[in-house]
């Protein structure tokens, strides 16, 4: 005698993450720890969507060197994602990297229906390729507009310029203004918004941003983040929760390996 | 994700006679963590704050403080039952986090599980179950707000419910505030909002609360969010401009007696159509009036102790299809009779049982609480009289099972007498009179009999 088999309605909530891997990321233990923070992140990913029956969690990855290919090419539920490691090697195809992501969020192949997909940048350098072009190719479609498109700089070679541009404008911040000089409390440190690129200048900051970016961000896509007066509801697709401390933050724990 | 608390150790707190054993960390947020302690041998629950959180809500520890005062509303809620502050020695092993402060709850019991797996339709659970677990959330509600808090923050991801008894726990309650205070970092979940609170007209509040109760409520009872239906689907991208428009702008509940643009599609919204039609006219006409006129006017919203009893109310005629053996409620007089929701042939009308206080269906599973034998009790699933049997070997006679208390005396027809102690049952045949501790039941002429 049970409950009817029914289940709450689900939208599909697409995770793009699309990771650098030129030559750069050899160093310093770059990508053996982009790796494993995206491998260490899945399960948090995979429980937040078990808490958020109205979101059916999809992940797929790009990666780009000297060229940009799909790493996950099918939309893959969060708990069935086994993350086989993307190796380092060539320059940075990151147009071309946003062009493959702009033809999946095209419709079709994108659902009528959908959460609000969730974009990753992930890099250590400066675009080789025509950026330009794949970013125009890929804001030119209404789901990338979107999308919660957020952007993690490694070290200090990222080329924080483009990932700004591929991010958008910063909603909460004029122009040339310096985050909390207009005498109200900054929602964030001095320098971090989750609508700025991420600087992860060790492999703990990175970590915590993709852990972030994959729980507090996809749950925040799929609803179940709780509304915080003053909170940060303007402008984007969803409301961004708060950035986790890194070493800005008195928590942050000193680690040995600096980039 | 790092632990702000050292695990597997034991920390000292100020104000703590024995040290708290630290256990493993339970899960955690943009708010801060929750660790699995023991305290004397006695395993409870600690939450501790990212001192970044503590920043952004001033009035956590005020709201703590007064929650901690006043007690819990009922043994429902994972309530708060001391704030914790490290002494010195934990101070200086704590580093960064030391500088917060954290709360002592009850652990969740282990059968408890979160309500999104069931609406996500992972958990087997009766219908039964779901009705008492909707009115343990009404009850808790109830008494929270009789002591003079609200809540604030309902939402799926704050209900725990035990599948095999309905029984339910209330979590996060670090937003519950003394009525009428403006202070708190919460306005709610999307979904769950009251539409003035969405809109920025008013802060979270008890009239809040009875709309994100009757959000909660309905997802409990149909698996399905009230507002999503047609215009959900006209909404290609539901990011904040479209849950904006869906269930504050223009807010239209999917059952709506009055205007049908945002009816349920019946390929993608099959949930609420099968379950919506389980339950009879004073159930739903409860989610009408809140999701209806009250979405504009909250003295519209049904109340606490209207869901009580209709609830009650609803579990009192639950019986089973003698054909499939499927849960059925008793619904509103329809054409031709009853049929069963599932296999859709004829339910044979089924005898009650008049009490003194409503009426209840005699059907296997059904119980005979407190409140059924004296009106002035408020209604309360948590001390059942008896519980009607089947027989063992006798198809079709049903008997009363004394659930507790003292032994029932008897008082057959023929004026012999005879006592049933609890575990005991005894037939619903012959007239008979029951004295049980909580007041006299009358069997016999006091049976309805279709």
């Amino acid at each position: 005698m049970p409950f009817p088999d029914v289940r709450l309605a689900s939208r599909p909530l697409h995770f793009f993450y699309i990771c650098d891997c030129s030559g750069s990321m050899q160093a310093e233990g770059r990508m053996p720890s982009l790796n494993q923070a995206i491998r260490q992140s899945l399960p948090g990913m995979a429980e937040v969507a078990r808490q958020n029956p109205e979101a059916r969690v999809l992940v797929r990855a790009v990666s780009f060197a000297d060229r940009a290919g799909w790493h996950i090419a099918t939309p893959t539920p969060v708990e069935q994602v086994r993350w086989t490691d993307l190796q380092a090697g060539g320059v940075t195809a990151m147009g071309e990297a946003l062009e493959l992501v702009a033809a999946e969020l095209r419709s079709p192949p994108m659902e009528a229906r959908a959460l609000p997909p969730v974009l990753v940048l992930i890099s250590d350098g400066q675009p080789t390729d025509d950026f330009d072009a794949g970013l125009h190719a890929l804001m030119r479609e209404p789901w990338a507009r979107r999308a919660v498109r957020l952007a993690i700089a490694i070290g200090h070679d990222a080329d924080t310029d483009v990932l700004q541009q591929f991010i958008g404008e910063d909603p909460g911040l004029p122009a040339g203004e310096v985050p909390g000089a207009s005498g109200q409390m900054p929602r964030h440190p001095v320098g971090r918004s989750p609508r700025r690129p991420l600087p992860a200048s060790n492999a703990t900051t990175l970590a915590r941003y993709l852990q972030w970016a994959s729980t507090a961000v996809v749950g925040a896509a799929s609803t179940s983040a709780s509304r915080l007066g003053g909170g940060d509801d303007g402008g984007g697709p969803v409301p961004l929760p708060d950035l986790p401390p890194t070493e800005l933050d008195p928590l942050e724990d000193p680690d040995p390996i600096k980039w | 994700m790092s632990s702000l608390l050292p695990t597997d150790t034991a920390l000292t707190f100020e104000g703590l006679a024995a040290p708290l054993r630290v256990g493993r960390c339970l899960g955690g947020g943009s708010q801060g963590q929750v660790f699995a302690v023991e305290l004397e041998g006695e395993p409870l629950a600690l939450k501790w704050y990212l001192p970044a959180f503590l920043a952004r809500d001033p009035g956590l520890r005020t709201r703590l403080e007064e929650s901690i005062r006043r007690g819990a509303p009922n043994e429902d809620f994972l309530w708060p039952l001391a704030l914790l502050h490290p002494d010195d020695a934990s101070r200086a092993r704590l580093g960064a986090a030391g500088r917060g402060f954290g709360y002592l709850m009850p652990l969740r019991p282990p059968a408890c599980v979160g309500a999104a797996e069931h609406a996500a339709g992972r958990i087997a659970i009766s219908l039964r179950n779901v009705l008492r677990a909707a009115f343990f959330l009404a009850a808790g509600f109830h008494d929270l707000h009789s002591l003079g808090f609200c809540y604030k923050d309902v939402s799926l991801g704050n209900l725990f419910l035990d599948p095999a008894s309905g029984g339910i726990r209330i979590g996060d309650n670090d937003n519950v505030d003394v009525i009428g205070s403006t202070g708190g970092a919460v306005l709610g979940t999307w979904g769950f909002m009251a539409p003035e609170v969405a809109l920025g007209q008013a802060r979270p509040d008890v009239a809040s609360d009875l709309f994100s109760l009757a959000a909660l409520q309905f997802q409990l009872l149909t698996r399905h969010d009230p507002f999503r239906g047609a215009l959900e689907l006209a909404i290609p991208c539901l990011d904040l401009p479209g849950r904006r428009r869906l269930y504050a702008e223009d807010p239209v509940f999917v059952f709506d007696p009055r205007d049908a643009r945002n009816r349920p599609d019946p390929h993608e919204h099959v949930a609420a159509l099968i379950t919506w039609p389980l339950y009879p006219r004073s159930l739903q006409r409860l989610f009408e009036e809140t999701f209806g006129p009250g979405l504009r006017d909250p003295s519209r919203r049904t109340l606490t102790g209207q869901w009580k009893q209709a609830l009650a109310a609803v579990l009192d005629h639950l019986r089973l299809c003698p054909h499939c053996g499927e849960e059925n409620l008793e619904l509103d007089p329809a054409p031709g009779g009853a049929r069963c929701w599932r296999c859709r042939r004829p339910l044979p009308p089924a005898p009650q049982l008049v009490l003194a206080n409503g009426r209840v269906t005699i059907a296997e599973g059904n119980r005979i609480e407190a409140h059924h034998l004296d009106p002035l009790r408020a209604e309360d699933l948590r001390r059942p009289v008896a519980e009607v049997v089947a027989h063992p070997s006798r198809p079709g006679l049903f008997g009363l099972r004394h659930l507790g208390g003292p032994a029932w005396r008897v008082e057959r027809a023929d004026g012999r007498r005879f006592d049933v102690l609890p575990g005991e049952s005894c037939s619903l045949g012959r007239a008979a009179l029951v004295h049980t501790g909580a007041g006299p039941l009358r069997i016999g002429d006091h049976l309805l009999r279709p």
